[in-house]
């Protein structure tokens, strides 16, 4: 390809790329440097590197990088587990697939406030599922340091599993009938065809869906703000929601830049693992 | 046939201008359209005003737009949109007491002080109480809408059960609720609000005055982890032990007012905003049967535990695009005597000249807290630093990993670096 007409099919996202991301990473990156309020934001001071010494000394910050790697730890996998099992259920049938496919998805296109609010209605006093807890097993169901953490983690599973499904879905519909007609045929069990034959064809989809669900797990917020309430007792405070916390109710703006440069060097430093395996793949495909 | 068509084409023409009567707007139609967003949080006296704030919508070339959310919701709102800087949505923002102290720090509202000055003989502003809560640094930043106060709501069939007196101190509280467990048609003797870090801090600053502290000295620096603070944070942990218990920490405004209403409370302290509604049957199992005294002191001598005063005012944002001699016309229209009047029926509304013709029957317990309660701080530092300190320090007490003192401890150490940072105490 020639060099001007790579350009030209190159330019428009690299513009794209460098007017929403990384100009925005930079700006951070400056920010970050500054003490900057509400009441000085025309005229920042600057502040070395104090905004990231305060942050990395932040017991609260820790805190929150801590239940942010339990959420992640938590939800990805369970995502993935279930989003194969459902997608697997999804290639079984063939009569109303669309439509399974379509309730399958409502919490995916869900506004997340108005997905979290309907959830948090679900489960706190009065609504359905804290009824039927009191009349099946007598328990009152509310929201507490167990509760909200484990809704939280629920709630990002109920909407993001279906896009794991949906993703290994469309990858077993690729599956190579000849291979696993060669496994029937040698005895294999459906669970050994599974375990040989269909798993590493849909290796490089987990991989993928590993990368977007770290990488979503790590910026969660809507869930965390509605479902705690603000409310610390909670004990349920991500990354991006202690973010928020110090940008607008304590209205430290350079201390939550430094925070958030921070954040994308957290998830490039979580995403090392999953580059390398898929950069690795890339090498053996080619 | 042709009668019931005549009948039907008179009321559509007749019920529109009565519905006018009922709430008017006599502002100049201005030259060219203007829309004024309002912001707020949903209780029946704020569903009047916005109400009223509509009816403006009848004269040529306004449109009036209310959207009332939950209070949190409100607030979250509130401050992404304040916050996210250049024009805001909203040209009539609802706030308290409180809100004007963070918003004001941020930079966020405008001072009335000219408008007011301009439209004092036509509106008669200076009859409305409160004021003075809702002024920083001699600015006026909001009009008072609505005043209000936390006190104590009852149910005397279940006092007069178990021989109780109507509590008169938190002890007293505290004593009825060890009282009040064995009863089995409730589901908690007693509930506060505290399911939110703001909430623990309008609890805990209350304490403080009650039992004679304060939250800050002149100079900014913290007096809040003072014994008066100590004292405050273990009555507050002591109300949730013998009265709440982990299900009533989740209780929020709206769930005391529901719990009363619906007998899983038997008392409750919360906001005189939601005493009218005890008595409305379409919100309340108990109507004529739940009964309001005073808030309860922290010591027997002492003042009536609850600061009192503005409950919610209504302010201009401070970069709005529309005009804002307009906007503070819509806001006063909707607070004028004869929506006040009207508002009276739900609220304890702030026109003196209005508050004489009211005659709900928990004005008494109301009146005797705004009167005989304790007094508040208003200082920027407590909006811009102070606040979000204790709203974030404050719930974890029951964790029960620090003790209040070593608690208030550090609250007040992290309120001090960051007030030192921001220049609110000089280094």
């Amino acid at each position: 390809m020639k060099r001007p007409t790579f350009a030209l099919f190159v330019g428009p996202s690299v513009f794209v790329m460098t007017a929403l991301m990384t100009l925005p990473l930079l700006a951070s990156i400056v920010l970050g440097l500054h003490y900057i309020t509400f009441r000085n934001l025309d005229a920042p001071v600057w502040f070395g590197l104090k905004n990231y010494v305060d942050v990395l000394s932040d017991r609260e910050f820790w805190d929150s990088l801590e239940f942010t790697l339990i959420f992640i730890a938590a939800t990805v996998p369970a995502r993935m587990l279930l989003g194969l099992i459902f997608a697997l259920l999804l290639d079984q049938i063939v009569r109303l697939r669309g439509l399974f496919i379509a309730a399958a998805l409502v919490p995916f296109v869900l506004t997340p406030v108005v997905g979290t609010l309907i959830f948090r209605d679900m489960f706190d006093r009065g609504g359905p599922y804290w009824y039927w807890m009191q009349q099946i097993f007598d328990y009152r169901l509310f929201m507490s340091n167990t509760t909200v953490p484990l809704l939280i983690i629920f709630h990002n599973i109920w909407t993001a599993t279906p896009f794991a499904m949906i993703v290994l879905f469309a990858g077993l519909q690729t599956l190579p009938q000849e291979t696993l007609e060669a496994a029937r045929v040698d005895g294999a069990s459906w669970l050994r065809q599974l375990w040989h034959v269909a798993i590493p064809h849909l290796r490089s989809l987990f991989v993928f869906i590993a990368l977007i669900s770290i990488m979503d797990s790590y910026r969660v917020f809507d869930s965390v703000f509605v479902l705690t309430q603000q409310n610390a007792i909670y004990d349920a405070e991500t990354i991006m929601y202690y973010n928020f916390q110090v940008a607008l109710n304590y209205g430290r703006l350079g201390r939550a830049n430094a925070m958030s440069v921070l954040t994308v060097l957290g998830i490039f430093v979580v995403l090392i693992p999953f580059l390398i395996m898929t950069y690795r793949e890339q090498l053996e495909e080619d | 046939m042709r009668k019931l068509f005549l009948i039907i084409a008179l009321l559509v023409l007749v019920i529109p201008t009565m519905a006018q009567d009922m709430s008017s707007c006599d502002i100049e139609p201005p030259d060219s359209s203007q829309t004024v967003n309002m912001i707020g949080w949903t209780y029946p006296i704020i569903d009047l005003y916005a109400d009223e704030l509509e009816a403006c919508n009848a004269v040529d070339n306004i449109e009036v737009n209310t959207q009332l959310l939950d209070s949190g919701s409100a607030h979250d709102q509130l401050r992404l949109a304040l916050g996210a800087g250049g024009t805001p949505p909203y040209d009539i923002i609802m706030v308290t007491q409180g809100d004007v102290e963070s918003y004001v720090a941020e930079g966020w509202m405008m001072p009335l002080n000219d408008l007011i000055d301009k439209y004092e003989e036509e509106y008669d502003i200076s009859d409305i109480s409160g004021l003075a809560d809702m002024t920083v640094d001699g600015s006026i930043y909001g009009l008072p809408m609505e005043q209000n106060t936390r006190h104590l709501f009852y149910r005397p069939d279940l006092l007069e059960k178990y021989m109780l007196e109507v509590p008169q101190t938190w002890d007293d509280v505290i004593a009825a609720c060890g009282v009040l467990q064995e009863e089995d048609s409730i589901v908690i003797p007693f509930t506060t609000q505290l399911h939110a870090g703001w909430a623990w801090r309008i609890e805990f600053s209350d304490m403080v005055f009650a039992f004679g502290g304060q939250l800050l000295n002149d100079d900014n620096t913290p007096a809040f982890h003072s014994e008066a603070g100590v004292q405050a944070l273990n009555k507050l942990v002591e109300i949730v032990d013998a009265c709440m218990g982990a299900e009533g920490l989740t209780y929020s405004i709206d769930d005391s007012q529901i719990g009363i209403a619906t007998g899983e409370l038997a008392m409750a302290f919360t906001w005189a905003s939601r005493a009218a509604a005890m008595d409305d049957p379409e919100f309340s199992d108990y109507v004529g049967q739940i009964e309001f005294a005073p808030a309860p002191r922290a010591t027997a001598d002492g003042l009536y535990g609850a600061t009192g005063g503005t409950g919610a005012g209504l302010g201009i944002p401070a970069d709005i695009d529309d005009d804002p001699e307009l906007v503070f016309q819509v806001i006063l229209e909707a607070m004028d005597v004869e929506s006040q009047i009207r508002a009276s029926s739900v609220g304890v509304i702030t026109r003196n000249a209005v508050a004489a013709q009211a005659d709900a029957r928990y004005l008494p317990a109301v009146f005797d807290t705004i009167n005989g309660g304790v007094e508040g701080q208003n200082m920027p530092a407590i909006g811009a630093v102070l606040n979000p300190v204790l709203d974030n320090w404050l719930p974890q007490i029951m964790t029960g990993d620090m003790s209040a003192a070593e608690l208030l401890d550090a609250a007040a150490d992290a309120y001090t670096t960051e007030a030192t940072t921001q220049g609110f105490i000089e280094g």
